[in-house]
C-alpha cells in the first residue's frame, strides 16, 4: 500500500537536546547581531521583493535556517550553506523552503521566529524567483495548486495582523474558466433531452437543472433518446451497448479536493476533434430524434409487432434491438428547418445560428458573431448540401471559445481607484448564473442583464437570493462543492481486491455489485446533503453530527456490522436450531389446531424466512424509515440501471455519527487493501482545522510494510519515524480514529480477533481547545463540529470553490465577512453564499495583474 | 496544475489521442528511406478479438512446457498462420484476474487495470503508451474497431480500448471512409474529396476564431488558452503534412471501391478498416496500430463469412472445435497474414518492415467470455528487431499478470518501465515476479 500522506524532507525535531539548546543560543546571538533589517517599514504581502540572493535571502537564511542546515552533518541531511540564488537545479530545494516557511514549520516552534513581515516577505521572494527561474517550464505555480490553499496560516486571515502589514481591497485576475466535464455535459444535454419540470412533491428525482450524473459505472455519458425506448431485446449490458451515448470528452484530473480553478485546464486537439464528431451526433439528432440512430421500423408503440416482423432473431446489443416510442419529446428548435430544409434561407440558418450560440455559450451572440457563422454554414452547405452541410457548419459553434471557456476580461468598464474593474451585464450574469447553475440563465437573469440591471452589488444580491429561494431553480453547483470539499464520490473508483473485500464482510451478490453500491451511495449522501441544505441551519455542524441516513436495500450491510469469527460459526447452527425448533412448534401447533377443529383444513403455513437468506457474515442495520428518492442517471444499463429509490431513516445509534462515517465517504477514503487512515487524517487536517501539508519529498518511497497479520495501526508504527512523524503527525493520529469502521466502511469493535484500537489525538491544531487524546471518530468529530476553527476553515473553502483560486491575505475581509454571515444567520448556507457572491473577490477583476501570490 | 510541460504533454498527448499528430514540426515517416534516419523505425499491431481467446484454439496438440511449434502442427482456427510458424510465438499462462475480464475488460485489456463496461479508463493502455516511445511519427497511434455493420454506422467512433490517460479515451474509427478521409482525403476524389474539403474549410475558420478569442487575453491566460489554439494549428497542420507527402501516400493507399459506400456485409468494411490500417503502417505514417474485432464489447457480428449467428451467444459457445468459431479466428488469422505478407514487400534497413515490426493477438476477454482472467492467450507475430523468440510455445511460470508483457513491449520499445500499472502493493497479489517476462525474449 502507498502512503500517499506528506512527509517533510528534513525539518525534524532535535535528536540532541544539548546539541540543539547550543544552537538555539548561537541562532539568537546571530539573530540580535548579524540579521538584516527585514521589518522596519510596511510590508503589502504578494510584492516583488526587489533585492537579490545575497542582499536579501542569504541573510534570512544565515539568521534563522543555516545554524542546523550547515556543515558537515547538517539537519536531515540537508545543507543551505552552499544553496545559492534560485537556480534549475536548486528550484525543489526552494520549493520545500518555500513550503517551510509558508506553513511555519520552519524555524522550529522552539527557535526564534522571523517577524511575520519578515517571513512574508522572504515567502514572496521565493515566490517570484522561483518564479522566474522556472519561466521557461511554465512558472512556478505551487502556490495556486488548491491543495496549497491552507500554505497562508490561518490566524493571517482570521487573526490580528501586525501593524506593519498593509492590506488593500481584493480582486480575482481577468480569466477564462474552462467548463469543467459535468457542466459541458449538462450544457449538450440540454439540446437533446427534455428533463422533467420541478415536482416539490418529489423533490429528489432528476429534474430539468439538475446535473446529469455519472452513470452505473461512474462514467459521465451523454445518452440519446432514452426517454423514448420502451422496450429492448437482452439484458442490461445488451441494452448499454445498444443505445447511444457518447462519453465526456473534456478531461479532469480529480481525485480528491476542488476540480476545477481556471489555471488548471485548457482543450486540447483531441478534445476538439471529438467535440467535432459530437456536435455532428448531436445535431443529427436534434434534427431528427430517434430516426438519426433508429430505422423508421424502431418508431412505434407496438414493440411486439416490431419484434415479430422485424426481428426474427437475436439482435441484443445492436442499435435494431431497440424501440422508440413514437411521441416527440427532444427539444424542437430552429436547428430542424436548417437541416432539414431542401435550400434553406438565410434567415432560417442564422435563426438556428442564434439559437445555437445561446444555448452553447449561454449568451445571445454579437451581429458580428451571428454573420460569421451564417457564412461558415452558408459555405459548408455550398459545399456539402443541404443537410451534411448544416451540420458540419453548425458543428463549429460548439468549439467557440465561449462555449468551452466563460469569459471573465472585464474588456469594458472603469478601473476604481485600485484598478479594479467590476464584472458587468453577461460577464456577471453568467458568473452569478456559473456559481450556481450548469445550465443557461433564466428569463429573470437574461432579463436582467439585457435591461442594464446586471452592474451592481445590490444587482448580484437580488439575483443570487431570487435563485437561492427557488428550489424549482435547480443549483448543482452547490452540491458539487460539498462533493468536492467532503470527497465521499470516490468510493466506486476505488478498486477493491477481492479476497480483501470478502474479509469486511461484504461477500457474494453485495461484493459483485460493490463498486454500483458505491456509486448509489455517492448519490444517496447528495440527497442527505441536500435535506440538510433546505433546513439550512447549522448546516457544517448538521454535515458533520446528523443521524440521518439515506439508504438503499444494500446498505443493511455497508452500514451493517461484521460477525466474528466464533459467530459466523456458531450463527448457521444456532439458525438451523431455530428453524427446526419453530418446525416443530409450528407442527405441533398446526396438530392441535386439526384436534381442535376436526374435518376443517388448517390455515396454510405461514412463510418463513430460510436460513439460506440470512447473513452469516454481516449483522445487518435494522432499517425502518420513510421512501424518498435520490438522482440518478438515465436508463444507462437496462434493468442493471441505478434506481432512485432509497429509505430516509436514522444510522445505528453509537456508531455513526455524520457524513464522515458514511460508507461514502468512508470508501472514498480507503484503498485496495485496506484503510487508508493517512488520507483520511489529512482530510481532517485539511478541511477541518485548516492545517496544511508540504508534497511527499520525492526521495520517499512512502510504503507501508506488507505484514498481514499485523492491524494497519501497526504497520504505520513506521511513520513515526522522527523522518516522517513531523508532518505524520499532522494525520494518523487523525486518521487512525476511524478504524472503528473497516474498509468497505462497516462498524468494527474487533480486528484480526481483537479488539479495535480506535483512539487518536488533536496535536497543535491551532486552537488549544480542541487538542487532546480522543477515544474514536465519534469523539473526534462531536470535538471538531463545535469549534469555530472547522467552521472557519469551511467558509476558507467555499471561498476557493466559488472564487475558483486560493485565498490570499487581501481576502481577510472577504473570509471574515463571510464568516460573521454565516454565523449571525445560524450556520446558514444561503447567508454564507451570498455573502461571498457579494464580495469584492467575485465581482472584481484586474485586467493585467494577477492577484498577490499569498 | 498546467504547467508549461503539461500543456506539452497535453498537445502531444491530444494530438496523438484524437489523430496521432506527431509534435514535431517537420513530416515524420516510419520510413528510413524517407527521413534518412540511421535508426530504424519499429511498429507494433495489437489485433484483440472479443468473446476470449481459449488456448486450445492456439496450442498445438501434444505441445507442452517450453518447446519449438516445429514438428507441431497448428490447430485449425490459426491454420493460415502455418506458413508463418516460425514466426509464431504462443503465450499461455498469463492471468488478467485483476482487470475482472468477464465479457470484457474493456480498457483493462491493454491497460492492465480493472475495467468494466461504461467504466472509464483508468490509466493510459500499452498500445498509446508505445506510440509515443517507439520512433515519432506523423500520426503515432491509430485505432481501428470492427462491428456489426449497424453498430459501425450508427456509431462511428467508440472509444472501449485504448486510452491516453485517466479518463482520456481513445476513439476507434469504424467507418472506413472517414478514415480514408482522415489519412488520403488530400489525395481522394468524389464524395469523399468533398468532405475533405468542407471539413478542412472549417477547421481553418475554427481556428482563425480561436485565435481571434485569444487576442486581447492577459498574459497569464494566454499560455493556457494557446493550448486550445494550438489544438486546431496541430489538426490544420496534419492536413498540411500529409498534403506535403501526398506523392508518397498515393502510392500506398488503397483504391476506393463501392463496398466503402455499400458494403454488402460488415466484413467488406471490416477489410477495407484493415486495409487502411497497413496503409497507415506500410506508408510509414503510423507506428502503432489497435485493432478491435469486435470494438471490446461482447456483440459483433461476422455474417460475410457466413456466420449467422450474431453478437453475445457467440461468447456462450465454447471455442475448441466449434465450427463458428473456426470461421472468426482463421479470419483473424488472414487478416493477420496480410499484415505480414504486406509488410515482408516493404524494405526496411537490411530487410523489410516486418523485421521491425511485432503484432500481438489476444483477446479483451482472456480466454473466454465468461472469466476470470486466471489465463489469458497470446500470440506475438515477428520479433520486434530480434528482441523476442518466434518459433515457440512459452508456458509461463509462476503468477504473471498481463501487465508484465507490457513491461516488456514498452521495455524492448525503449521505454522505462518497471511495472506498467500496477502498484507495488496490488503487484504482491498479483505478480510474483518484476520486470520482464525473460522467457520470451531472445
Amino acid at each position: 500500500m502507498t502512503i500517499r500522506g506528506a512527509k517533510l524532507i528534513c525539518w525534524s525535531s532535535d535528536k540532541n537536546q544539548l546539541q540543539h539548546a547550543i544552537r538555539f543560543c548561537i541562532s539568537s546571538l546571530c539573530i540580535i547581531f548579524m540579521l538584516p533589517c527585514f521589518a522596519s517599514d510596511r510590508y503589502f504581502p504578494g510584492s516583488v521583493v526587489p533585492e537579490d540572493f545575497e542582499s536579501f535571502a542569504e541573510p534570512f537564511l544565515n539568521a534563522y535556517c543555516l545554524d542546523c542546515h550547515s556543515g558537515s552533518e547538517p539537519e536531515a541531511g540537508l545543507s543551505l550553506d552552499t544553496l545559492g540564488a534560485t537556480n534549475e537545479a536548486n528550484a525543489t530545494t526552494w520549493r520545500s523552503i518555500w513550503a517551510q516557511v509558508s506553513l511555519q514549520e520552519m524555524p522550529p516552534e522552539e527557535a526564534e521566529q522571523p517577524p511575520v513581515s519578515d517571513r512574508l516577505q522572504f515567502r514572496d521572494w521565493v515566490v517570484h524567483n522561483l518564479d522566474a527561474t522556472m519561466k521557461e517550464s511554465g512558472g512556478f505555480r505551487a502556490h495556486r495548486d488548491p491543495t496549497k490553499g491552507n500554505f497562508v496560516p490561518h490566524d493571517l486571515l482570521f487573526g490580528t495582523l501586525p501593524d506593519n502589514i498593509e492590506i488593500q481591497p481584493t480582486f480575482s485576475p481577468a480569466r477564462l474558466w474552462r467548463v469543467t466535464p459535468q457542466e459541458h455535459i449538462t450544457r449538450l444535454n440540454e439540446l437533446i433531452n427534455t428533463e422533467p419540470p420541478y415536482d416539490a412533491s418529489k423533490p429528489g428525482l432528476r429534474t430539468h437543472g439538475d446535473e446529469v450524473p455519472t452513470n452505473h459505472g461512474g462514467e459521465l455519458k451523454l445518452y440519446f433518446g432514452t426517454d423514448r425506448i420502451i422496450q429492448w431485446q437482452g439484458g442490461t449490458v445488451a441494452y448499454a451497448t445498444a443505445v447511444k451515448s457518447i462519453p465526456c470528452v473534456l478531461s479532469s484530473a480529480r481525485e480528491h479536493g476542488f476540480e476545477n480553478y481556471p489555471d488548471l485546464y485548457s482543450v486540447n486537439s483531441a478534445e476538439a476533434t471529438q467535440l467535432l464528431s459530437t456536435a455532428s451526433d448531436i445535431l443529427h439528432y436534434m434534427a431528427y430524434g430517434p430516426l438519426s440512430i433508429a430505422a423508421p421500423q424502431q418508431i412505434t408503440d407496438d414493440p411486439a409487432a416490431y419484434f415479430k416482423k422485424y426481428v426474427p432473431g437475436d439482435n441484443r446489443g445492436l442499435p435494431s434491438s431497440l424501440v422508440y416510442s413514437t411521441k416527440t419529446v427532444r427539444p424542437l428548435t430552429p436547428v430542424i428547418a436548417a437541416i432539414d430544409t431542401p435550400s434553406a434561407t438565410d434567415d432560417c440558418l442564422r435563426e438556428a445560428v442564434n439559437y445555437l450560440f445561446e444555448a452553447l455559450t449561454f449568451r445571445p451572440p454579437q451581429p458580428s458573431e451571428s454573420d460569421r457563422y451564417v457564412s461558415i454554414v452558408k459555405e459548408s452547405v455550398h459545399k456539402l448540401g443541404q443537410k451534411d452541410g448544416a451540420v458540419l457548419g453548425l458543428s463549429a459553434i460548439f468549439l467557440d471559445r465561449d462555449a468551452l471557456f466563460r469569459p471573465e476580461l472585464v474588456e469594458h468598464g472603469t478601473p476604481d481607484s485600485f484598478g479594479r474593474i467590476m464584472l458587468q451585464d453577461w460577464e456577471l450574469g453568467l458568473a452569478v448564473n456559473h456559481a450556481l447553475r450548469y445550465i443557461k440563465p433564466d428569463e429573470a437573469l437574461k432579463r436582467s442583464v439585457l435591461t442594464g440591471a446586471m452592474r451592481t452589488r445590490d444587482d448580484v444580491e437580488r439575483e443570487v437570493q431570487r435563485m437561492l429561494a427557488d428550489d424549482s431553480i435547480r443549483k448543482p453547483r452547490i452540491l458539487q462543492f460539498f462533493r468536492e470539499y467532503f470527497d465521499y464520490d470516490q468510493g466506486g473508483y476505488i478498486c477493491k481486491d477481492t479476497r480483501s473485500l470478502d474479509t469486511t464482510g461484504i461477500r457474494g451478490k453485495t461484493r459483485a455489485r460493490h463498486y454500483r453500491s458505491m456509486f448509489e451511495a455517492s448519490a444517496s449522501t447528495d440527497r442527505l446533503i441536500e435535506l440538510i441544505l433546505n433546513e439550512d441551519r447549522d448546516v457544517l455542524r448538521q454535515l458533520l453530527t446528523t443521524q440521518k441516513v439515506i439508504v438503499t436495500k444494500t446498505d443493511s450491510e455497508y452500514f451493517g456490522q461484521p460477525r466474528t469469527k466464533a459467530a459466523r460459526v456458531t450463527l448457521p447452527k444456532e439458525v438451523k436450531k431455530a428453524a427446526e425448533k419453530q418446525k416443530l412448534q409450528e407442527e405441533a401447533e398446526r396438530n392441535a389446531w386439526i384436534a381442535a377443529n376436526p374435518g376443517k383444513e388448517p390455515p396454510k403455513k405461514k412463510k418463513r424466512r430460510q436460513t439460506s437468506t440470512i447473513n452469516v457474515y454481516v449483522e445487518e442495520a435494522p432499517f425502518e424509515g420513510t421512501d424518498i428518492f435520490a438522482r440518478v442517471s438515465h436508463r444507462s444499463f437496462g434493468a442493471g440501471s441505478l434506481s432512485p429509490k432509497r429509505m430516509l431513516t436514522q444510522a445505528p445509534e453509537g456508531q455513526r455519527l455524520g457524513v464522515l462515517t458514511h460508507p461514502s465517504w468512508l470508501v472514498s477514503h480507503s484503498d485496495a487493501m485496506d484503510n487508508h487512515a493517512i488520507r483520511r487524517g489529512r482530510w481532517i487536517q485539511e478541511r477541518l482545522l485548516g492545517g496544511g501539508l508540504p508534497d511527499v519529498p520525492i526521495t520517499v518511497d512512502a510504503m507501508l510494510p506488507d505484514e498481514p497479520r499485523k492491524t494497519l495501526r501497526e504497520r504505520m508504527e513506521v511513520t513515526k519515524q522522527e523522518y516522517c512523524w513531523t508532518c505524520h503527525q499532522k494525520m494518523d493520529p487523525l486518521g487512525l480514529p476511524f478504524e472503528m469502521y473497516n474498509h468497505a466502511g462497516l462498524f468494527r469493535t474487533s480486528e484480526l480477533e481483537q479488539p479495535v484500537d480506535t483512539t487518536g489525538e488533536i496535536i497543535n491544531s491551532g486552537d488549544e481547545r480542541l487538542d487532546g487524546p480522543v477515544e474514536n471518530a465519534l469523539d473526534l468529530i462531536q470535538r471538531l463540529a463545535t469549534s469555530e476553527r472547522a467552521e472557519q476553515v469551511f467558509v476558507r473553502h467555499a471561498f476557493r470553490f466559488w472564487m475558483g483560486r486560493n485565498e490570499t491575505m487581501h481576502d481577510r475581509v472577504v473570509l471574515q465577512n463571510a464568516h460573521t454571515a454565516y454565523k449571525q444567520s445560524g450556520g446558514s448556507m444561503k447567508a454564507l453564499l451570498t455573502s461571498l457572491l457579494t464580495s469584492d473577490a467575485f465581482l472584481y477583476r484586474k485586467p493585467e495583474q494577477n492577484p498577490s501570490p499569498q | 496544475m498546467l504547467t508549461r510541460r503539461t500543456i506539452l504533454q497535453g498537445i502531444a498527448a491530444g494530438a496523438g489521442t484524437a489523430l496521432g499528430l506527431g509534435g514535431s514540426p517537420l513530416p515524420l515517416l516510419a520510413s528510413p528511406s524517407l527521413t534518412g534516419v540511421s535508426k530504424l523505425p519499429k511498429r507494433i499491431i495489437f489485433f484483440l478479438q472479443n468473446q476470449g481467446f481459449d488456448p486450445k484454439t492456439c496450442i498445438p496438440t501434444g505441445v507442452s512446457g517450453n518447446c519449438s511449434l516445429a514438428g507441431h502442427t497448428l490447430p485449425e482456427p490459426i491454420q493460415p498462420l502455418e506458413p508463418y510458424k516460425e514466426r509464431l510465438h504462443i503465450i499461455n499462462g498469463l492471468h488478467g484476474q485483476h482487470t475482472s475480464p468477464s465479457h470484457s475488460a474493456f480498457f483493462g485489456a491493454l491497460g492492465g487495470y480493472r475495467g468494466g463496461d461504461g467504466v472509464a479508463p483508468r490509466g493510459s493502455t500499452i498500445d498509446y503508451e508505445l506510440s509515443k516511445t517507439l520512433p515519432e511519427t506523423l500520426l503515432p497511434h491509430l485505432c481501428i474497431g470492427m462491428d456489426s455493420l449497424e453498430n459501425m454506422k450508427n456509431k462511428p467512433t467508440v472509444a472501449t480500448l485504448s486510452a491516453s490517460g485517466p479518463d482520456q479515451p481513445i476513439f476507434m474509427y469504424s467507418n472506413p471512409n472517414h478514415l480514408y478521409q482522415l489519412l488520403f482525403g488530400g489525395i481522394s476524389d468524389g464524395a469523399i474529396r468533398k468532405e475533405f474539403e468542407a471539413r478542412s474549410y472549417l477547421l481553418d475558420q475554427i481556428q482563425d476564431q480561436a485565435t481571434q478569442g485569444g487576442m486581447h487575453l492577459p498574459r497569464a491566460e494566454q499560455t493556457r488558452y494557446q493550448q486550445f489554439v494550438t489544438g486546431f494549428q496541430d489538426l490544420n497542420s496534419l492536413r498540411q503534412k500529409l498534403g506535403e507527402v501526398s506523392d508518397h501516400l498515393s502510392k500506398f493507399a488503397p483504391k476506393v471501391d463501392e463496398f466503402y459506400a455499400t458494403p454488402e456485409h460488415e466484413t467488406d468494411w471490416h477489410d477495407r478498416l484493415l486495409n487502411l490500417g497497413i496503409s497507415a503502417l506500410a506508408s510509414g505514417i503510423t507506428n502503432t496500430l489497435t485493432i478491435g474485432s469486435g470494438r471490446g464489447e461482447i456483440f459483433g457480428a461476422w455474417k460475410g463469412l457466413g456466420v449467422e449467428e450474431q453478437g453475445h451467444n457467440l461468447g456462450h459457445m465454447d471455442q475448441p472445435d466449434n465450427p463458428i468459431w473456426i470461421k472468426i479466428r482463421q479470419y483473424n488469422s488472414r487478416m493477420l497474414v496480410k499484415i505480414m505478407e504486406t509488410l515482408d514487400n516493404i524494405p526496411e534497413g537490411s530487410g523489410s518492415m516486418m523485421d521491425h515490426t511485432l503484432i500481438v493477438y489476444t483477446s479483451n476477454n482472456a480466454d473466454k467470455q465468461h472469466t476470470s482472467g486466471a489465463n489469458w492467450p497470446v500470440m506475438l507475430l515477428g520479433n520486434f528487431d530480434g528482441a523476442f523468440k518466434t518459433g515457440c510455445f512459452t508456458q509461463i511460470e509462476g503468477k504473471r499478470p498481463i501487465n508484465s508483457l507490457y513491461t516488456t513491449l514498452l521495455q524492448t520499445a525503449g521505454g522505462q518501465c518497471e511495472r506498467f500499472n500496477m502498484s507495488d502493493g496490488l503487484a504482491r497479489t498479483f505478480d510474483t515476479g518484476n520486470g520482464v517476462l525473460g522467457d520470451i525474449l531472445a
